[in-house]
């Protein structure tokens, strides 16, 4: 059986949001658009995913940002990552990438940090003139709770003219699925990398931040399995992918499409890889 | 910036260090003092090495014990992404060039004691000096290493070489002495450094004393934002606009 496909991430939307295969990378990890341009063979992906952006410019994170956690029992290991959505602003990144979003040969989803309804409706307001944007990625506050999270997609949807995805954290996604559709999602993303604690011995303090690494694997495709089994919107599988046989998982449990983070910082070709993986080759039976 | 494999075509001990030889020749010519590779040595991040060598068909890198290159042998193959980073600035104007370094981060100072790196050498009465910190005599074995010409200042914490103490009572005469300063160091030390400049020298120009600072990386590229260094104006990346800054913007 081949994956090939042509991947239909809104299907009630007016504009639909058509992908030519089901690979692209997660949101904060593949910068604004033009950091990976000649590492990636964006032409072979299925969409890029864009940010994250927020409504007026963020510093981000006092450092340590990053933080190397120990492969354990002969693993790869992870990291945990702070930025604290660094990034200078919607309207500047607008500016700054709009042309290479226009230029971009696979369609470009941003993903907007929905820390609050004005905050979420003021990015899609400012994007959704935007024609280079095909779709916009709504992330959550991995706190927000169902009524929050429903204020926050209503605002998002309001002011979106493009598709709306909204990202799901980890933990309560299964909790906040049926909300997100109803509040107005076209697809959802499940998951948000989750988040973790580490003790930071050099600066002797606590970092709280986003996990990334095989192991979020099992996690996410767990929630995932049950998010699919409430809501008949399409979902994009995300979370631990590092091969091919890590997407195959997820399409096999449902998902229309797949992102890939963290092994695209350390092997950025992984995601032409894994597109034309699924594309070409034949699944193992 | 390209992803390639390069080739460990040799390796030899060097000491406590191992030398590799890494041919790599797309990345080479684009590599500099400063600039860097993030190299896939087997973890979930890359690792970042830095030239301690250049050559047009590839680099050296001079690997501590314990390092994970330290297991790379001839025929070995490393995937690279690279070259990455802004590099040391040396002003054409230089004359009397300056280096500041402890042992472990002094093999990423050594390309500017490369003749082909030193094109601003041929001016009359150029001159470089070196100061360098260890915990004791042994670990001053890369001294054997630079070229006779370098006029070498070392301090060591026991007193077993050179000055007895910390390089820092040796700076300020130096900073008078010198034109520029390219320092890699532990960071610890750079709010010392900063304030001796400060102190002596009246004025000094953008760039006047640069250092050194790599936190971990995921990306490399500048997507991820994971390698914020807090200088005067905000934060800024070490991978894209780092990982040389002015010692003075530093916080």
């Amino acid at each position: 059986m081949s994956e090939e496909a042509i991947v239909e991430l809104a299907p009630n939307h007016k504009a639909g949001l058509t992908l030519a295969n089901p690979v692209m990378p997660m949101a904060g990890c593949f910068g604004l658009g033009t950091e990976y341009a000649r590492l990636v063979d964006v032409e072979s992906l299925g969409a890029v995913v864009v940010g994250p952006v927020t409504a007026r410019p963020r510093r981000g994170a006092a450092p340590p940002r990053t933080i190397p956690l120990p492969p354990s029992q002969g693993g790869l290991g992870g990291v945990l990552l702070h930025t604290g959505l660094a990034n200078p602003g919607v309207a500047a990144v607008v500016r700054r990438y709009g042309r290479a979003w226009a230029r971009s040969p696979a369609p470009v989803i941003v993903h907007v940090a929905g820390t609050s309804p004005d905050e979420a409706a003021s990015c899609c307001r400012r994007l959704s003139g935007v024609e280079a944007v095909a779709g916009i990625e709504l992330g959550l506050p991995s706190t927000a709770d169902p009524d929050e999270v429903a204020a926050i997609i209503r605002a998002a949807h309001t002011a979106a003219s493009q598709p709306l995805i909204v990202r799901l954290p980890l933990a309560g996604a299964a909790a906040l699925c049926e909300v997100a559709v109803e509040a107005g999602a076209n697809a959802l993303t499940v998951a948000a990398p989750p988040r973790g604690t580490v003790w930071h011995k050099p600066s002797d303090r606590f970092v709280t931040g986003r996990l990334y690494g095989p192991f979020v694997l099992p996690l996410a495709l767990c929630t995932f399995r049950r998010v699919a089994e409430l809501v008949p919107v399409p979902i994009i599988g995300c979370g631990g992918i590092h091969s091919v046989e890590d997407a195959r998982a997820f399409l096999r449990a449902g998902a229309v499409a797949i992102q890939v983070g963290g092994a695209l910082w350390r092997d950025p070709a992984c995601l032409a890889h894994i597109a034309r993986s699924l594309s070409t080759a034949a699944e193992p039976q | 910036m390209i992803q390639t494999d390069a080739l460990a075509t040799d390796v030899e001990t060097s000491g406590p260090f191992a030398r590799v030889v890494l041919a790599a020749p797309t990345i080479a010519l684009g590599l500099a003092p400063g600039r860097f590779v993030l190299a896939d040595l087997g973890g979930y991040l890359r690792t970042p090495i830095f030239p301690a060598w250049l050559e047009d068909e590839g680099f050296d890198v001079l690997i501590p014990p314990g390092h994970p290159a330290a297991t790379l042998r001839p025929g070995d193959e490393v995937n690279l992404i690279g070259p990455l980073g802004q590099g040391f600035e040396i002003p054409t104007t230089t004359s009397r060039l300056l280096l500041v370094a402890d042992t472990a981060h002094l093999p990423v100072l050594l390309p500017l004691t490369q003749s082909r790196n030193r094109v601003f050498q041929k001016k009359p009465g150029f001159s470089i000096a070196l100061l360098l910190s260890a915990p004791t005599v042994a670990e001053l074995y890369l001294i054997r290493l630079l070229p006779p010409a370098l006029e070498v200042h070392t301090a060591t914490a026991d007193g077993s070489a050179g000055h007895g103490g910390s390089a820092l009572n040796l700076f300020p005469d130096l900073v008078r002495w010198a034109d520029c300063v390219c320092i890699a160091d532990d960071p610890a030390t750079y709010p010392a450094l900063a304030e001796t400049v400060r102190e002596v020298r009246v004025g000094p120009g953008h760039r006047f004393a640069q250092a050194l600072v790599v936190p971990p990386m995921a990306c490399g590229v500048g997507a991820c934002h994971g390698c914020g260094v807090e200088v005067a104006r905000g934060t800024k990346l070490a991978c894209t606009d780092g990982p040389v800054f002015d010692l003075l913007e530093l916080r």
